[in-house]
């Protein structure tokens, strides 16, 4: 049910590049589509197509992440796909004030009944599912590759050399540690459990009664956890953690080919808040070759 | 070891901290993926539950770091990308939580559990209701949209979880707590 990722070491482009390059990258292209709030096809899709190159470039193996991506396409295509379709969730208002012309109603009625609502699925509706998806997975593609290609080992040096502080760079670099590790106690946990007879998936009861259910899952590990930090506590203060300021056992370098792409990610952000507030392009409309094809 | 001062961040809080956000991090990403079923858009998560426990029993410090780091991490592997508000929500969740715990010493004793819920409740209602009011700037919704569509169901869903799974954290905690003779 879990799934613990793996690091390997790989001599790519992306894995040469400094981890604060890529994060910074990361946050350029988030910050960049979600703080302008680009909807527009003619910005989303280049910068799908940069992340797509980014990830492949990465040349993580399709066995490592083929869990993974079910997760995410199921999640993407239905749950968020749909919801789009339907409610316009999580989109600009104008994806339902502008005019567009209705394609088919979905009843969402109780059955044999008159209650519940007719929802018209729109052009607009449909195209602004279409960006929608393609949004999100230009975010995921920077973001799934991070934990199979940055070395456990560097997080907290990269936090600290982007200016964080020693404490809560340990903090992020001990989180993303013990990630992997939590992951497997609970798969462990939910094993040991189900072999004791315990149906998570039961159906039975309701809401919650079936939240009641989780406590034989999560009590374990999270017990077992604050009796690990006790462990992870000694074990630091043994080593004067916190009386002074640290040194940290890597040094992070920039490198020519980091300053590309942190060009490329600056680029990215400053381009989307220019053309979005200095030109209003880049908000959401219906291209008209989107809605001929339904006419 | 056990200085109880609230605003203390030394090493327990650093490792507390983490572990809480790993744990919420994790759990919140197996709920992301495998909803439990709801009505309407009411969406429970348990490791609500986990957050409020870790700020309750360690502190404000690492109820934020936990709700902060926990909320980033889980988005990102599930894919959805950074949402920093509902970070932010998250964190202030465990923040006010962990604002109770200098007044439990005993974590079985009822009045003190529910103490800590009533603050869990403030700190749910105040992390959910900053993370929907940005919804509203960042998101460009209405203000009905980020106080129906949002604020209301995260908040149910998150006070239900709480008030079933907290008591039951805080009771086995103190059962561990005491084997450890702290």
């Amino acid at each position: 049910m879990l799934v613990a990722w793996k690091y390997r070491p790989r001599n790519t482009f992306i894995q040469r590049l400094d981890p604060r390059t890529r994060l910074i990258f990361l946050f350029c292209v988030i910050f960049g589509v979600s703080i302008p709030e680009i909807w527009d096809y003619r910005i989303v899709l280049p910068l799908f197509l940069v992340s797509l190159t980014l990830y492949l470039m990465a040349r993580i193996a399709w066995k490592d992440v083929k869990r993974v991506w079910t997760y995410i396409l199921i999640l993407v295509v239905f749950i968020v796909g749909l919801n789009a379709l339907l409610s316009a969730r999580g989109g600009p208002s104008s994806v339902t004030n502008i005019v567009s012309p209705v394609i088919f109603t979905v009843p969402l009625k109780i059955p044999f009944t008159q209650l519940g609502w007719d929802i018209p699925v729109t052009v607009s509706k449909i195209w602004f599912s279409f960006n929608q998806m393609f949004r999100m997975l230009t975010m995921t593609l920077l973001a799934i590759p991070i934990p199979y290609t940055i070395d456990p080992n560097i997080y907290g040096t990269a936090f600290r050399q982007m200016g964080a502080s020693d404490k809560v760079s340990f903090t992020m670099d001990l989180a993303f540690r013990f990630l992997p590790t939590f992951a497997r106690d609970f798969s462990i946990t939910m094993d040991a459990q189900r072999a004791r007879g315990y149906e998570l998936e039961s159906m039975e009861g309701g809401i919650f009664s079936r939240i009641r259910r989780l406590a034989p899952l999560i009590i374990p590990v999270v017990m077992q956890s604050t009796v690990t930090g006790e462990e992870v506590i000694d074990a630091m203060d043994l080593r004067a953690f916190g009386t002074n300021r640290r040194t940290w056992l890597k040094d992070l370098k920039y490198a020519p080919r980091d300053y590309l792409i942190l060009g490329l990610g600056i680029f990215i952000f400053v381009g989307c808040c220019v053309l979005r507030w200095g030109f209003g392009v880049g908000g959401y409309f219906v291209p008209d070759f989107f809605t001929n094809l339904f006419l | 070891m056990n200085d109880k001062s609230t605003w203390e961040f030394g090493t327990r809080q650093v490792v507390y901290g983490a572990i809480g956000a790993a744990l919420y991090g994790v759990l919140s990403w197996v709920t992301n993926i495998f909803p439990l079923p709801a009505a309407g858009n009411i969406t429970f998560r348990p490791a609500v539950a986990v957050l409020i426990f870790f700020g309750v029993a360690y502190g404000p410090w690492v109820g934020l770091l936990a709700g902060f780091i926990g909320n980033t991490l889980g988005d990102a592997l599930s894919g959805w990308g950074f949402y920093w508000h509902w970070s932010l929500g998250s964190g202030i969740m465990g923040l006010v939580a962990g604002l109770v715990m200098t007044q439990i010493s005993d974590f079985r004793a009822k009045d003190q559990i529910i103490k800590a819920a009533i603050y869990g409740l403030v700190g749910i209602i105040a992390g959910m209701l900053f993370a929907s009011l940005m919804e509203k700037v960042v998101g460009g919704i209405d203000i009905k949209t980020a106080l129906i569509g949002y604020f209301v169901p995260a908040t149910i869903g998150n006070v239900v979880v709480v008030g079933i799974l907290l008591p039951v954290l805080m009771i086995a905690f103190a059962a561990v707590a005491s084997r450890r003779g702290r």
